[in-house]
């Protein structure tokens, strides 16, 4: 009768053991994921909105990679030991995008995540194109002028 | 006796376990979508303040310019997936006092964009007392003449 009932015990273990570690798994995973993406937003935040007010002259490379760094490291020039806002976040990872109006003077900024792989231990996520922001551009164009 | 004082133990230790558990998967799957939508909402409410007081010029012209160019941010929420609603575009002079459509617009320098109505579902706090949804309201002000800061 005891060892049967310590079966019992032993089986209902490894039934809620298995569920719970399912869902504790699940929710590290979608917690991570969510907290990486979190600090995504906030760091393509911060760079649309240094994009959206820096001159842009007529080195618009420069503007970009400055504006690239400001994503990642929250600086446009920023020392060579700074470390990432989001871990693994590298600037070729950010696409920064110019939108023009008819005249030809920049009228709109967009800055993206290309693609980012996020490692959740158990399965890795990948955001492609996202999380993204478009600003309007309210900075000085000065195409005919040159970077200091 | 004593076989039947146990039967029901695990039945009620995994029914304490799991709403703990539920607990736990809300506070981490639940919030961070709420964590999210209110980092979108205040990104976007930026972008479209600053959108608005660009377009401020002194005439009615230009505070519809304004209003039309907060509705034309393409920037969503939810993970990037749902449109910003019920959004109030409003005008000031001073910061002090706001209005939707100013009878003076001359004296209007000033944008406040405000996205109120940003509700998160609520999937998982639910099941352990928590509300159906979650508002997560953003707001920002830009000035149509700031002070250049950034070279």
């Amino acid at each position: 009768m005891r060892r049967c009932e310590s079966g019992h015990a032993m089986i209902e273990l490894a039934f809620s053991a298995t569920v719970m570690v399912a869902c504790l798994a699940g929710t590290f995973q979608f917690g991570y994921t969510f907290y990486v993406y979190n600090q995504l937003v906030t760091a393509v935040g911060n760079g649309g909105r240094y994009a959206a007010t820096r001159t842009v002259r007529a080195e618009v490379d420069k503007a970009e990679i400055a504006i690239r760094n400001m994503v990642v490291y929250g600086d446009p020039q920023p020392a060579t030991e700074a470390q990432p806002a989001v871990a693994g976040l590298t600037p070729q990872q950010v696409e920064v995008r110019w939108v023009k109006d008819e005249s030809g003077a920049l009228s709109a900024v967009g800055v993206s995540i290309r693609e980012f792989p996020v490692n959740a231990m158990f399965r890795t996520f990948t955001f492609s194109g996202r999380p993204g922001v478009e600003f309007p551009y309210v900075g000085k164009y000065a195409p005919e002028e040159h970077e200091p | 006796m004593r076989a039947s004082r146990q039967r029901g133990f695990v039945l009620i230790a995994m029914s304490i376990t799991m709403l703990l558990l539920l607990a736990v998967i809300g506070l981490a799957f639940d919030l961070g979508r709420v964590y999210i939508a209110r980092n979108e909402a205040q990104v976007f409410t930026d972008a479209a303040s600053m959108a608005a007081a660009s377009k401020i010029d002194g005439s009615e012209a230009g505070l519809d310019r304004a209003r039309a160019a907060v509705a034309q941010i393409p920037m969503h929420w939810n993970l990037g997936t749902r449109e910003f609603t019920g959004i109030v575009v409003e005008f000031s002079a001073d910061g002090t006092r706001w209005e939707k459509s100013p009878k003076d617009a001359s004296a209007m320098t000033m944008a406040r964009v405000t996205a109120p109505a940003n509700q998160v579902e609520i999937l998982f706090l639910r099941a352990v007392g928590g509300p159906d949804a979650f508002t997560v309201p953003a707001h920002s002000v830009a000035s149509s003449n700031p002070v250049r800061l950034v070279e």
